[in-house]
């Protein structure tokens, strides 16, 4: 069989593992070169195929030994158990302490007159139930300076420090959400004012950053058991050994010199220490792997105070707590999309408990204009008064989302009236994705789609989670991300975190390492996500490639795969008219002149969409790249060239990104197509040449015997 | 000024002679590198299909018809047009022969490549080390060496026609007798190196029809215009061969035998070419289907040099190739340059005198096509003349024009006759079964089936002249500029040397001057008034005209009647060594004395 035949598109096993092994092998090449250091330790010269992890690195990150401690419980400093409530609030008051240049913890916030003009107390924000405040640490250089803020009682307010808010647990049962937020503040708390560090023990330094690539190799240089140490089936990818192991250290101290964190890793107290509790255990994994506890404790039974809950009241499982994600007031239980009922005010009686519950309805005349909920905040004037969401129907009901509310509202450094949080995130589990909004509309894109895909993308890669809108998923209302979205303009992505709420204590370590970059990521864009992800789309088109008609295989027969190796963080289109393949079959002019070059034929560009292949391509910086091929169709028998580039044009209408490239030569590639067809079959073709040569030589014979045949009469002659 | 004093008329030695010369004419260098591309380039054996359809359909009718002309004008194509389309249609003949020379002027250019690359194989100068692109480039910017080989060309086709009639049978006799062995030669060790593998896939591609390209138009069109240019129907070279046809000669087999020939020897040429590509070349369809002269002399060359059996087999079969390639220019020479030189002989003027100065004018009009323009192909760094080229482009199609010309007098023949039919039986109007029963048979009855042929013509060759060609002429050239338009970018821009514009500017004014010269040049001559030199005298009008004698070449015995036709009761259309009419009535009414009338007073001059 020719080697075309084997790598054609009828083999799509055979085809897929081709870009994967070089993809593999590439690396591992690029690492023979790199500094002896890296391969000392283990031996150049051993031909062993693969070490144990301790071949290679220290000790401490062979086996996942976190550097940081020593004050509290080994197993949750080690991220081997998961933190409670209280040693959460302990240990980040801990850090606290020990860091005061950066850290400064808080719980709720002090209150004051809100932006909406109510007077809150430090009440306001404590659990229904249990009566806590979320607690948070601001996080920013020198944090004892700048200004200090009346409402929210923090300091480090610096009007020129892009502010970014990380929020946890909004979901009580949703461990990794703040076990992921602690790490990143161990993370932060150690590392902060350090440089230089090997953080893996190789010998190298800051080689090998979050960005879910395995930049120096070394994990491939391991056994193939310990390629994938967190045992997704990806060998080397996000969370295994080896893989982001070595960060800059640097990096995290002028991100928190220039940035001011607000670290929320516990939102739902209440929820959470009901979950634990309560209703599935400390054990939770063991009885509640996938289920437990969702809401906050909102009183929702009839018998007690509503909306204040009888504290002595037992929680109604069947009844009680708001979904905090759908209780923003962005197009709070707005009918599209919505997964709860729009106003169901109470439990009903013998209904199930509603897990999206979004909370009750708002019947108060907010404006006092004596209209009741005639403008749901949507960012539109709905009673076009000149008042925009001035008099809404719900949302905002519950403690914690009135914490996020206003901290988000009152914080305002540069006094501009706006909210500083240009860039928020939230952690929710599970299910390994990156969201974005919208939630609350489906095939509705907000005016930054382009962008927010970009990052969301970059994030995806990071961690291998699957980035997508949010309503992609579902549609919801009233979460996180939409009302940030849409009431303050804040890129904010919402990082399903693993594959469930209660992962097991072995399993905590592992993920918090494969979600630690999206943080450090979120916070590096808040100065000006947008301009970040026009400048890092645009450096992605740099990367990407067409593939070159020297690499293309031209088929035995069928169609010609032309393959387009993208970034995973660009934001293409893939509607054919902006994203496609053009080309066009040059073939020689039938009617060529006799003495000059040969002549081609004109022809008209043809357009053939790209297909995902879900295949891995090596992007010109060395990175993974998403494979897309189009098919050009072409007939066996047609000898020519084709002459052929790729259209790409992103979510927002940007086009085209065309491939190759200016700087690549030409604005087109051109591929020579050989004669695939058979050439015919023999015994057809003695049989045509026997009637052509009877014709042409035997009519010659015959016309000659005619000729020198005297005797003969005229031929044709007729009879008359 | 000198009329033929002898009365002796130059004829042929028999009837394989004219054969050999007209097939010496139709095969040219496009049997041996147009065919093979254009087989190639219109899905193989489907080609041949529409190929040996046209054979029958323009090209044998069209000879045939040129050789009726011919031999009962005996006279080159402007006699011919003066005596069957009429005196004011002499500009016709005019056109046929100035394309045919046209065309001489750069194909001597190419004979002389032909004859290049023969001596540089011989030489082993194309072996299997050198690169062929190179030998190319490096000849073809030398034009010193271009122009040398031009010469070489030109002498050799002097040489052969110096004589006349009896010369050019015997060069063509032994030049196509040894065109035939070489090819034979070159077609065998083609077929070992095709079947070394084990297939004969260039034989086999050849001759597998492929059913989708015959539902192209293009294949048609491809084959017809195969067709048309190769046997050059036409181009009125027929017509001037059967100048020297004896009296009682075949006009229709030989048509048939003419093509067919023709044909064979394109099947040879094209199988040889095709097998010995397809042997060698990795994807040989890509290399035949390029410009012809870039298969010729880049690929072939290589092909050639990987034939099997060693250096000896390679260098013979290189060597062959061009040697039979150079005889197949060079017959194609003789015809063209005979058709010029026979129009000069016809009016006058002394055969040497009139083949010198062809040949001058052929060698100086062929310089540029030589010298200048020489320009490189960017993609692929092959150097090609460019000048050449733009003379291909603009002289090519208006062969085309030739035909439509001959069938132009076939037609306007067939129409008189009609009216006198009509005159002879008092009708009035038009019929169609009389006009096809007295006038569209009358050309075939009078001039086609004279009774000396060995075929006769029937009815289907009145079609093919009044409906088919004209039918085929107009999908010919709407083709060709359909082409131009979709494939050339601003085909109106006349500096464009590969736009219509500039084929059309040089048609018109062609057209425009020999039309206006027809009158003052073509069929009379200006006397001058004055003493005032020429052209003074033209421009201040101290001119008066006479009528330009024509002189027939008619062999013994073979006197036919030529009154009937429109330009045939001319006093001044007078066999060769006949004395002309003493004067001539002018265009005032006023009888006057011609100034050629008397031979002695000519020469006294």
């Amino acid at each position: 069989m020719p080697k075309e035949a084997i790598i054609g598109p009828g083999n799509p096993i055979l085809r897929a593992r081709r870009i994967p092994l070089i993809a593999m092998l590439l690396p591992l090449l690029l690492s023979l070169l790199a500094p002896a250091t890296l391969i000392a330790p283990v031996g150049a010269q051993d031909a062993d195929p693969g070490y144990a992890p301790e071949d290679i690195w220290s000790e401490e990150y062979a086996f996942q030994i976190f550097p940081w401690g020593p004050h509290g419980d080994f197993e949750q400093l080690q991220f081997r158990e998961y933190h409670d409530y209280f040693s959460m609030k302990e240990r980040m008051q801990t850090l606290a302490a020990y860091y005061p240049d950066f850290l400064q913890y808080h719980e709720g916030l002090l209150g004051g007159v809100n932006a909406r003009g109510d007077e809150m107390t430090s009440d306001d924000y404590k659990g229904w139930y249990y009566n806590h405040p979320s607690p948070w640490m601001k996080i920013t250089g020198n944090v004892q300076g700048g200004d200090y803020n009346e409402f929210n009682d923090d300091d480090g307010n610096y009007a020129d420090r892009p502010d970014v808010m990380l929020v946890g647990n909004h979901h009580a049962r949703e461990w990794m959400s703040y076990e992921v937020p602690m790490f990143f503040l161990e993370t932060v708390a150690y590392y902060y004012g350090k440089a230089g560090i090997d953080n893996d023990g190789d010998g190298l330094i800051d080689e090998d950053g979050w960005d879910g690539i395995d930049n120096d190799g070394d994990c491939l240089l391991l056994n193939a058991t310990n390629q994938d140490s967190n045992g997704d089936g990806i060998l080397c990818g996000p969370g295994d050994l080896g893989v982001d192991e070595d960060f800059s250290e640097q990096f995290i101290t002028d991100m928190v010199n220039t940035r001011e964190i607000y670290l929320i890793p516990m939102l739902n107290v209440d929820g959470n220490r009901y979950d634990r509790e309560e209703f599935c255990g400390p054990t939770a994994w063991e009885n509640c792997y996938r289920s437990g506890w969702r809401k906050n404790l909102r009183d929702n039974t009839v018998t007690g105070v509503t909306p204040i809950p009888d504290i002595d009241e037992e929680v109604d499982e069947g009844c009680d707590g708001v979904d905090l994600n759908r209780n923003y007031q962005f197009e709070w239980g707005a009918p599209l999309g919505a997964t709860g009922p729009l106003f169901p005010g109470m439990c009903y009686a013998d209904g199930p408990n509603n897990d999206v519950y979004n909370g009750p309805v708002n019947y108060e005349d907010n404006d006092g204009d004596g209209l009741v909920n005639e403008d749901h905040v949507d960012g539109k004037d709905d009673d076009a008064d000149g008042q925009i969401d001035e008099d809404w129907m719900g949302g905002n009901s519950e403690p914690e989302t009135k914490f996020i509310q206003d901290m988000t509202e009152m914080n305002d450094d540069d006094g501009d009236g706006a909210s500083d949080f240009k860039v928020t995130l939230t952690w929710h589990s599970f299910s390994e994705l990156v969201l974005w909004p919208w939630g609350h509309c489906t095939n509705c894109y907000t005016p930054d789609d382009e962008y927010l895909v970009y990052h969301g993308n970059m994030m995806g890669e990071m961690t291998d989670y699957a980035p997508m809108q949010s309503s992609e998923l579902y549609p919801t209302t009233g979460d996180f991300c939409d009302w940030h979205y849409g009431v303050h303009n804040s890129y904010c992505y919402t990082i399903e975190i693993g594959n469930a709420f209660h992962e097991l204590p072995e399993d905590i370590a592992h993920i918090a390492v494969r979600n630690l970059g999206v943080p450090f990521y979120m916070v590096e864009i808040a100065d000006d996500p947008r301009y970040r992800a026009i400048v890092g789309i645009e450096n992605t088109t740099a990367t990407q490639w067409l593939e070159d008609p020297r690499n293309v295989t031209v088929p035995a027969e069928g169609d010609i795969p032309i393959g387009l190796c993208l970034d995973k963080a660009f934001p293409f289109t893939p509607d054919v008219n902006r994203t496609h393949l053009m080309w066009r079959f040059v073939e020689p002019n039938r009617q060529q002149n006799d003495f000059g070059p040969t002549e081609w034929i004109d022809v008209a560009w043809s357009m053939t969409p790209f297909m995902e292949l879900g295949e891995q391509c090596i992007l010109l910086d060395g990175s993974n790249g998403t494979m897309l091929e189009s098919h050009i169709p072409l007939p066996d028998t047609s000898v020519g060239k084709i002459q052929y580039k790729a259209m790409l044009g992103t979510i927002n209408g940007a086009f085209p990104f065309t491939y190759p490239t200016v700087d690549e030569g030409g604005n087109y590639y051109e591929l020579a197509i050989p004669y695939r067809a058979s050439f015919g079959s023999s015994i057809l073709a003695v049989m045509m040449f026997l009637v052509i040569a009877s014709f042409v030589w035997g009519g010659l014979g015959l016309t000659l015997r005619a000729m020198f045949d005297d005797e003969r009469g005229v031929i044709g002659l007729p009879e008359d | 000024m000198n009329p033929q004093s002898e009365p002796s008329s130059d004829q042929f030695s028999g009837r394989l002679g004219l054969i050999f010369a007209t097939i010496g004419a139709a095969i040219g260098t496009g049997n041996i590198w147009r065919f093979p591309r254009m087989v190639g380039a219109n899905g193989g054996g489907s080609f041949l299909v529409p190929w040996l359809i046209f054979l029958f359909l323009w090209s044998v009718p069209l000879i045939i018809a040129e050789f009726a002309l011919g031999k009962r004008s005996r006279t080159g194509t402007v006699g011919t047009f003066r005596i069957f389309a009429g005196p004011k249609f002499a500009w016709m003949g005019l056109w046929t022969a100035w394309i045919s020379t046209a065309i001489g002027f750069y194909y001597a250019v190419v004979t002389g490549w032909c004859i290049n690359y023969f001596q540089t194989a011989i030489r082993g100068g194309l072996t299997q080390e050198v690169d062929t692109t190179d030998v190319w480039n490096n000849f073809l910017q030398e034009p010193s060496q271009v122009i040398f080989f031009q010469i070489i060309a030109i002498l050799i086709t002097m040489a052969a026609i110096w004589k006349g009639a009896k010369a050019i049978e015997k060069a063509n006799v032994y030049l196509m007798t040894s065109l035939f062995v070489l090819l034979f030669t070159a077609l065998f060790l083609a077929f070992v190196m095709d079947f070394e593998d084990g297939t004969l896939d260039g034989f086999v591609f050849m001759f597998s029809i492929q059913p989708e390209y015959l539902l192209e138009p293009e294949t048609w069109i491809n084959g017809l215009s195969q067709s048309a240019w190769s046997c050059s129907a036409g181009m009125g070279m027929a017509i001037t061969y059967s100048v020297y046809m004896r009296k009682d000669e075949d006009t229709t087999l030989n048509a048939a035998t003419m093509c067919l020939a023709n044909n064979s020897i394109s099947i040879i040429a094209g199988l040889t070419v095709m097998m010995a590509v397809f042997a060698v070349v990795e994807d040989p369809l890509s290399a035949v289907g390029g410009g012809s002269s870039a298969i010729t002399f880049l690929v072939l060359p290589e092909v050639f040099a990987k034939a099997p059996g060693g250096p000896a087999v390679q260098l013979l079969m290189v060597t062959i190739f061009f040697l039979a390639l150079s005889f197949a220019a060079l017959t194609s020479m003789i015809s063209t340059v005979e058709l010029c030189v026979r129009n000069f002989v016809d009016h006058g003027v002394d055969r040497s005198k009139a083949v010198g100065f062809t040949s001058a004018a052929i060698f100086l009009f062929g310089l540029p096509s030589a010298a200048i323009w020489i320009m490189v192909d960017d993609s692929t760094g092959v150097a090609f003349p460019q000048f050449l080229e733009v003379q291909d482009h603009i002289w090519g199609y208006g062969l085309m024009f030739s035909g439509l010309f001959i069938a132009y007098s076939i037609w306007k023949y067939g129409w008189s006759r009609y009216r006198s039919w009509q005159n002879e039986n008092d009708l009035e109007g038009f019929d169609m079964g009389d006009y096809v029963e007295n006038g569209v048979s009358a050309f075939r009855d009078d001039f086609v089936n004279t009774g000396d042929n060995d075929w006769w013509i029937g009815r289907w060759w009145d079609a093919i002249m009044y409906i088919g060609f004209p039918a085929m002429f107009a999908v010919l050239m709407l083709s060709y500029f359909g082409d131009l338009l979709a494939n050339v970018h601003d085909p109106w821009d006349p500096t464009n040397p590969h736009g219509i514009s500039i084929i059309l500017l040089f048609w018109g004014v062609t057209a425009i001057i020999f039309v206006s010269l027809n009158k003052y040049v073509l069929i009379n001559r200006m006397i001058p008034t004055t003493d005032s030199p020429w052209p003074l005298y033209v421009l201040t009008g101290d001119y008066e005209l006479e009528p330009r004698p024509v002189y027939r070449n008619v062999p013994e015995g073979a006197e036919a009647p030529i009154d009937m036709l429109p330009g045939g009761d001319d006093p001044f259309v007078v066999g060769a060594g006949e004395s002309l009419p003493e004067s001539f009535v002018d265009e005032y009414g006023e009888k006057r004395s011609h100034t050629m009338a008397s031979v002695d007073a000519i020469l006294n001059e």
